[in-house]
């Protein structure tokens, strides 16, 4: 468990000690708040209610996820630490678990940082916690899953950008496959593919209040599915 | 103590090691001494795990490499080249993560970094971020990286490029110093820094083993030949010179080249090793034949030469 944590403990460092982290967290705030309060009209629909705030991270984490693991290995790769990560005595694992838990902690904060947008529209009515709580497990496990995807591209990637472009590009994909039900009739098994397929539809449940196993069982799978490509990814490229 | 047998790295179509065998004992100083593109990195990227080979076999302490490049990582220092570090870190945080990642323990850490920052000249930089420092004061915090878990075998790929000369001189020391404890394998292109640092050299060329053995008897045995060249005056300057003085021991062939007016500017062919032979008889010579001696100069093969020559006779042969 050590060598994960010190791998996270400095990636951690790395986010706070360029202005990355805090940029991050400010945009996220910022985006949403203002997605939320202002072009969504929270006011105007006179509801005390936090699903169209959630309903926005599927985009919005598409976005700016990628903004965090972009740098994860095309970064390395691009200052050449890579060489000197790959050649202290880490196992692809750890190293791959290490900046994972280092992004999570980060999406953690951010979460704990937005606590105060429900806290603040509490004053305006009865929320159902209950729908809060299921709606924040399940950004953190969207947010798991999307940061996955985003540390295999950069593992794919030598340069920060690309990595960058095509997380985002990956990530909108993968959120929007279910709206594809609902702009033509398919066969019902094709939908359901297209639906299991989505990481929107999963989080969809979420903001219902329910917490379904298959929910969390795809998110679970699609980070580990991510992170065991990665650790493939690294191991190969040491033959190449 | 590292053991290589018919390596090989190929990066797609281009082979960069081809079938190259040796074999390091504990404690020795080892030169691999090569042109740029020579494979002396690749080399390196596979004893220290960062590359498997293509096929051949590398044992480190009787450990396969590709097997376990974990335990094989543990034991090694290694400085790659061009010194790549986590510039947004001060000194002292980066040698705590590697001294962290290395499993030192957390009360012996920043003992072990001062320590190594001792050693690399680093002493009071502690607090300083890495990308304020200068490139020689970089090159000495990858080198405190590579020393600070006291590894038994250090791998340094050019650890003294891009160094003013005091900065050379202190790096080599340093290295001297580690040499007398460990197994070092370090790479270069200056020869010098082999005869001054390495107890072996491995001279390697387009991914093979051109020659091998130890700096001494390398650097005569490639030195071949050696030139004297000599510029002489007096009031009478001999008909020709060239039979008296080929008629010396230790002067294979003279030959008289035009120099300036008045003077007699000859080039002397000594054979390997007996320099000063032919030196004390251009004195003698001259004296007994009322000449002073204005100049005298003795030319040693520069590497790219002995490159020349080397890859030249393979060719041949």
């Amino acid at each position: 468990m050590s060598p994960i944590l010190t791998v996270a403990r400095r990636e951690l460092r790395a986010y706070f000690n360029s202005a990355l982290a805090y940029a991050f967290i400010v945009s996220f705030l910022v985006v949403c708040g203002v997605f939320f309060f202002f072009v969504n009209g929270f006011f105007a629909a006179n509801q005390a209610s936090m699903r169209l705030w959630f309903g926005l991270m599927p985009i919005v984490l598409s976005v700016l996820l990628p903004a965090l693991t972009m740098r994860l290995w095309a970064d390395e790769k691009r200052q050449g630490t890579y060489e000197l990560l790959r050649t202290l005595p880490f196992s692809e694992t750890q190293l791959v678990l290490g900046k994972h838990l280092a992004v999570f902690g980060l999406i953690g904060i951010t979460a704990l940082a937005s606590l105060p947008v429900p806290a603040l529209c509490s004053l305006f009515g009865r929320f159902d916690t209950g729908v809060i709580a299921s709606s924040y497990i399940g950004l953190v496990l969207l947010a798991s899953a999307s940061a996955s995807v985003g540390q295999l591209v950069s593992a794919l990637s030598k340069n920060q950008i690309t990595a960058f472009l095509v997380s985002v590009l990956v990530l909108l994909a993968l959120n929007l496959t279910h709206v594809v039900t609902t702009w033509a009739a398919l066969p019902s098994w094709l939908a359901a593919m297209f639906n299991w397929l989505s990481l929107g539809y999963h989080f969809t449940s979420f903001l219902r209040g329910v917490l379904d196993t298959r929910d969390v069982a795809y998110f679970v799978f699609l980070t580990a599915a991510g992170l065991y490509l990665a650790v493939k990814e690294l191991r190969f490229a040491a033959w190449r | 103590m590292i053991q290589a047998v018919n390596l090989s790295k190929r990066y797609g179509s281009f082979e960069a090691v081809r079938g190259v065998s040796f074999d390091v004992g504990s404690g020795r100083v080892v030169g691999l001494l090569g042109p740029n593109g020579a494979g002396k990195t690749s080399i390196m990227k596979v004893l220290t795990g960062y590359h498997r080979p293509s096929s051949g076999l590398v044992t480190i302490n009787g450990i396969n490499v590709a097997d376990d490049p974990l335990a094989v990582k543990a034991m090694v220092g290694y400085l790659p080249e061009g010194v790549p570090l986590y510039v947004d870190m001060t000194v002292g945080e980066y040698l705590g993560f590697i001294a962290e990642a290395r499993g030192l323990a957390h009360a012996d850490r920043e003992g072990a970094a001062l320590k190594a920052m001792g050693a690399c000249g680093l002493d009071g930089m502690f607090d300083v971020r890495i990308d304020h420092l200068s490139k020689g004061y970089r090159q000495r915090v990858g080198l405190a990286q590579a020393i600070i878990h006291d590894p038994p075998i250090l791998i340094l790929d050019e650890p003294t490029t891009g160094l003013d000369p005091n900065q050379i001189l202190e790096i080599r020391s340093l290295i001297r110093s580690l040499g007398s404890q460990k197994t070092v394998i370090l790479s270069t292109h200056i020869l010098q820094e082999v005869e001054a640092l390495c107890s072996e050299v491995l001279i390697l060329n387009e991914g093979r083993i051109v020659a091998q053995g130890s700096a001494a008897r390398l650097a005569e045995q490639l030195q071949g030949d050696e030139r004297l060249d000599v510029v002489l005056s007096g009031a009478r300057l001999p008909e020709s010179p060239e039979e008296s003085l080929e008629s010396r021991a230790g002067i294979l062939a003279a030959e008289r080249v035009e120099g300036p007016a008045g003077r007699l500017r000859l080039r002397l062919t000594a054979p390997a090793g007996s320099g000063d032979t032919a030196a004390e008889a251009v004195f003698d010579w001259a004296v007994e034949n009322k000449l002073r001696i204005l100049e005298l100069k003795r030319e040693r093969l520069s590497l790219e030469e002995i490159f020349v020559k080397l890859t030249g006779e393979d060719t041949e042969a």
